[in-house]
């Protein structure tokens, strides 16, 4: 061993004890039994349908580009949730936690949850918020939608896109088990250094933390790869770059943002690797390190990784909002110049997460400025909207109230980013509750376009609406919960309250401490609400009947196919005209339909990425517990199928011009039954090249 | 939805019976962060130049233009040079005022420096506090009169403060609302911040960025003296039974928590003591958390479970 551990050690086991169990916790227990009930009720339909050869073959080895962007954003909805879970616990604990006789609970001196389990909570909340529901949720819609916006059969790299799906499945799955196996870091989302270091964080939490971003984030920079090489090289003929659809932009700077920003996290936090593991020295405070370089190296990824988010976002909003205007986009040119704006000076302005770190006034007054800047290409894009509205024909569906919200939302947190990002404004709040208010705004941005997007575009891939009233329902009852839960925490930092207190002294806050626990009630009721709209929409979804434009007003390319999309996407290839082709073939009474049929070639599915992914969680969690003998084995293991697969030639197979059109005159059956169906017959020529 | 973006900070003091005395920020004590309350304003007046408009129109259109209410449509247009040139325009406009402005309020609150107190008066010499931040306490030593104190920071009315900042463990933060701008105390590295309050009055202050299991705790008082009582306090404190030499400093620095900050007073106090603990940190000095924690208070006792889980 290089560095010295505390506990007891074992070959076969490592650090992990049965001791590491925390079976003895209430808390524990009950996420224990509510995570057990809800395995069991996925579980045990799918045992009792005998679905599992059907769940193997259709989606668990799948190459789908479509099947995949589900299965991320499935990914992201639980995640959210847990997430969402812990957020529901921190504004618990601090408002049963205010002041010296707050009455203590299990075996808690205030409130129920002692200190070490609410930092692990907080530090859970933001890393699961952040990596592993914004993230593959946003990276999931551009999966399902830039290759059906630009006109391509499935991305560049469909394998490497399974792959990338589960090593991000891997790192959720690695949180999820620090929560009944150890425990989880408590230094933060953002692994506040020297804290996250051996001496100061001597468990395995941190280790969860770090190995869960690393495997996750190698997910995300081969996605990057794939969504660019897919944009440059797969439009279809006539899709130049000046009527490449805005969301196609925005993933497009966003990809390019991740393939630069996500490697210099994997340093970083390989380098703090080395530090725990080997006992180097690169972030502490003695023996020649230094502590801010993770802390720079950290935000230069952090910042970027921002924007990684936002803009994916803004363009779901460039979407939406002309859709329901039933007007173009307002000034298509300057929305692309303003994505490309932002997304450069995002690499500009990372020093301002520490404004407070003793940096001289020129240096803070340069990243000041520059964050500024990053206020102007965002005002542009509010303009654009704005302007798309004017003179439309606005109707409020579901997916359009989504993206009102967010609207405003983002002028609430551009007014107090345009705050924080004065240092000498920033010195008064920089770790107060009202930073974590500017920054919740702007991650709600997220969250309603999120909302927003899978409301417009579920149609596409399942082939009915969701249900509106409950849809409505869900939105009025999010925003209230928003509006009160924010609304007080701005309140509250300019009381005074700092960031991450797990008791609070001063009773001043107690009112608004309520009124937030008021608001995540309605946080919570619109979970409920989120499951009733799915549940009901299910139940209903022969009265919401596919037809390939159920909104009756949508515009670009990914309309042009049928609803729900089949697995080929487009029959032929279309050749696009316009921006905004399904509405220029409406009004110019082009058909939207195929008028010949050719043959095409498909990739064929393949286990190999679940292997990969099954391996990066045996290295995993190996290397998280120091299991040595497992994490060596899983990591020569993934090297041999990765050579293994690079000698296969059979990965794909051709559909003839025959049975492409049997298959468009069939009805559709949506995404999920559409290639059972096709398993289940025999097609000429499948299987063959 | 509106309300949020207009009024998020005037309907709080509505909620909670019409003051605004809960906002502490709101009433600035010292002159640093009055000059910081002041462009707080100042930005959000500017801001708040663009963003009303910007949201009264969306109400507007969202109004108007909705399709029950058969206003004027017209599907065609999606350019105007002139618009555009306007979007770009004000934004650019606003961010180069507030720009400038941002440059000069730096200058005002600079933590090494701030121009908004007189530091350089030969009649009015600052006082000057050494700050050493450990797991979980605050160390305040006073080099000019040999003595310090923890969790106490008692300073002298019309005075002003240069702190220097250190820690022995994580990285803190020192903030006193109202008071003194947050500035980050990192082991291995020095920071300064400068305060000044100019009447009797006391303040608390406590660690802003998060520090470990006892960061909730890590709270200490401020006590602005007149002149004559803070003289009287170091006279009392400088003949303390307990002294503070670099040895017995390197026991208060085992982690601790101290809840309820109940203050120590050390006489004798080394006056080098931020520089030796600067030093032992860059040299390699840690005083690591154990795994198994056992924190000691005298109201609570907690037990840390297995792993630091329960």
């Amino acid at each position: 061993m290089f560095v010295h551990l505390q506990g007891p050690y074992s070959f076969l086991f490592g650090r992990l004890t049965l001791a590491a169990i925390p079976y003895n916790n209430a808390i524990i227990q009950f996420a224990f039994v509510f995570a057990a009930i809800a395995a069991l009720l996925v579980v045990a339909p799918v045992l009792y349908y005998r679905k599992i050869p059907y769940l193997f073959r259709e989606w668990l080895t799948t190459v789908d580009h479509k099947k995949i962007g589900v299965m991320y954003i499935i990914v992201g909805l639980v995640m959210m949730f847990r997430g969402f879970f812990d957020g529901l616990m921190i504004r618990t604990q601090q408002v049963m936690a205010d002041g010296p006789h707050s009455a203590g609970h299990l075996e808690a001196a205030h409130g129920y949850l002692p200190p070490s389990h609410f930092d692990q909570i907080y530090s859970s909340h933001g890393t699961i918020m952040i990596i592993f529901a914004a993230t593959p949720i946003l990276t999931g819609l551009g999966n399902i939608i830039v290759p059906l916006q630009i006109g391509a059969r499935d991305m560049a790299f469909p394998t490497m896109n399974a792959i990338s799906l589960w090593l991000t499945t891997v790192g959720a799955a690695l949180i999820m088990a620090s929560l009944f196996i150890g425990d989880f870091s408590t230094a933060g989302w953002v692994g506040l250094i020297p804290l996250t270091e051996l001496d100061f964080s001597p468990s395995a939490g941190v280790d969860y933390w770090m190995w869960a971003i690393q495997i996750s984030s190698v997910g995300t920079t081969l996605n990057a790869i794939n969504v660019i090489a897919t944009i440059i090289t797969m439009r279809a003929p006539g899709m130049r770059w000046d009527r490449l659809p805005i969301f196609t932009w925005t993933t497009l700077s966003t990809s390019i943002i991740g393939l630069t920003s996500f490697p210099i996290l994997g340093v970083a936090l390989a380098l703090l690797g080395a530090d725990r593991y080997l006992g180097t020295h690169f972030y502490t405070a003695g023996l020649g390190g230094n502590l801010m370089l993770y802390t720079n190296l950290f935000w230069i990824w952090g910042h970027p990784e921002v924007y990684f988010l936002v803009l994916p976002a803004f363009g779901i909003l460039s979407e939406v909002v002309p859709v329901f205007a039933e007007k173009p986009l307002f000034g298509y040119i300057t929305m692309v110049a303003a994505t490309f704006a932002i997304a450069g000076v995002s690499w500009l302005v990372w020093l301002h997460h520490f404004f407070t770190m003793g940096a001289g006034p020129k240096v803070n007054s340069f990243f000041s400025v520059a964050t500024m800047a990053v206020g102007i290409p965002t005002g542009v894009k509010v303009f654009n909207w704005l302007f798309t509205l004017y003179r439309g024909r606005i109707t409020f569906d579901t997916p359009m109230l989504w993206a009102a919200g967010a609207l405003f939302l983002l002028l609430a947190g551009g007014l107090t980013g345009m705050m924080l990002a004065i240092p000498a404004i920033n010195y008064m709040v920089h770790n107060s509750v009202f930073v974590v208010a500017h920054f919740h705004c702007m991650v709600l941005v997220i969250v309603y376009a999120i909302f927003a997007a899978v409301i417009f575009w579920f149609p596409k891939v399942f082939g009915f609406k969701l249900d509106e009233r409950s849809g409505k329902w869900f939105f009025w009852c999010f925003t209230l919960g928003t509006l009160l839960v924010f609304t007080a925490m701005f309140g509250l930092g300019f009381m005074g309250e700092t960031r991450r207190l797990d008791y609070l002294y001063d009773t001043d806050w107690f009112p608004a401490l309520e009124i937030e626990e008021i608001g995540i009630g309605f946080y919570s009721l619109s979970c409920l609400l989120f499951g009733w709209m799915l549940f009901v929409s299910i139940r209903d979804r022969a009265k919401l009947k596919p037809v390939n434009d159920p909104w009756g007003k949508a515009r670009t390319l990914e309309w042009l196919t049928r609803s729900p999309v089949p697995f080929y996407n487009f029959a032929v290839t279309p050749h696009v005209n316009t921006r905004d082709e399904l509405t220029f073939r409406y009004l110019n009474h082009l058909s939207t339909e195929p008028d010949h049929f050719e043959a095409i070639h498909m990739p064929r599915n393949t286990p190999i990425p679940i292997i990969i992914g099954a391996l990066a969680f045996g290295f995993g969690f190996g290397i998280t517990w120091r299991i040595w003998w497992m994490t060596g084995l899983s990591l020569l293991g993934i090297i041999a199928v990765v050579i293994y697969r690079s000698f296969a030639r059979d990965t794909g197979y051709h559909l003839s011009a025959e049975v492409m059109s049997q298959l468009e005159h069939e009805p559709p059956l949506g995404v999920i039954a559409e290639s059972q169906f096709l398993s289940k017959r025999p097609l000429g020529g499948a299987g063959a090249h | 939805m509106k309300l949020r973006g207009l009024f998020s900070i005037a309907i709080l003091p509505l909620l909670s019976g019409c003051s605004t005395d809960r906002f502490r920020l709101f009433h600035p004590d010292s002159p640093v962060s009055a000059v910081e309350w002041r462009f707080t304003l100042i930005d959000v007046g500017t801001m708040l130049l663009i963003i009303l408009p910007v949201t009264l129109l969306a109400i507007v259109f969202f109004w108007r233009y909705r399709k029950s209410r058969n206003a004027e449509y017209d599907p065609s247009w999606s350019h105007s040079m002139g618009l555009e040139l306007m979007m770009w325009g004000i934004p650019i406009v606003i961010v180069a005022f507030l720009g400038y402005e941002s440059y000069r309020s730096t200058l005002l609150v600079n933590p090494f420096n701030p121009t908004a107190l007189n530091m350089n008066d030969p009649a009015n010499p600052p006082l000057e506090v050494d700050v050493i931040t450990t797991d979980w306490q605050w160390i305040f030593v006073y080099p000019q009169y040999g003595i310090a104190t923890i969790d106490d920071l008692p300073v002298v009315a019309g005075r002003p403060v240069k702190l220097y900042l250190t820690s022995t463990s994580v990285t803190n933060d020192f903030f006193i609302p109202q008071v003194a701008p947050m500035i980050d105390v990192m082991p291995g590295m020095r920071t300064a911040d400068a305060f000044q309050v100019n009447k009797p009055a006391s303040f608390e202050g406590f660690s802003a960025d998060f520090s470990g299991a006892g960061f909730s705790w890590m709270e200490f008082s401020t006590r602005v003296l007149a002149a004559p009582d803070f003289a009287k306090w170091v006279a009392a404190t400088q003949s303390a039974p307990d002294q503070l030499s670099y040895a017995a400093f390197t026991k208060l620095a085992e982690p601790t928590v101290n809840v309820g900050a109940k203050p120590s007073y050390f006489s004798h106090a080394d006056p080098n003591l931020l520089l030796e603990a600067y030093n032992a940190a860059r040299a390699g000095t840690v005083y690591a958390v154990p795994e198994q924690l056992k924190i000691e208070t005298s109201s609570v006792d907690y037990t840390q479970g297995k792993n630091g889980t329960n």
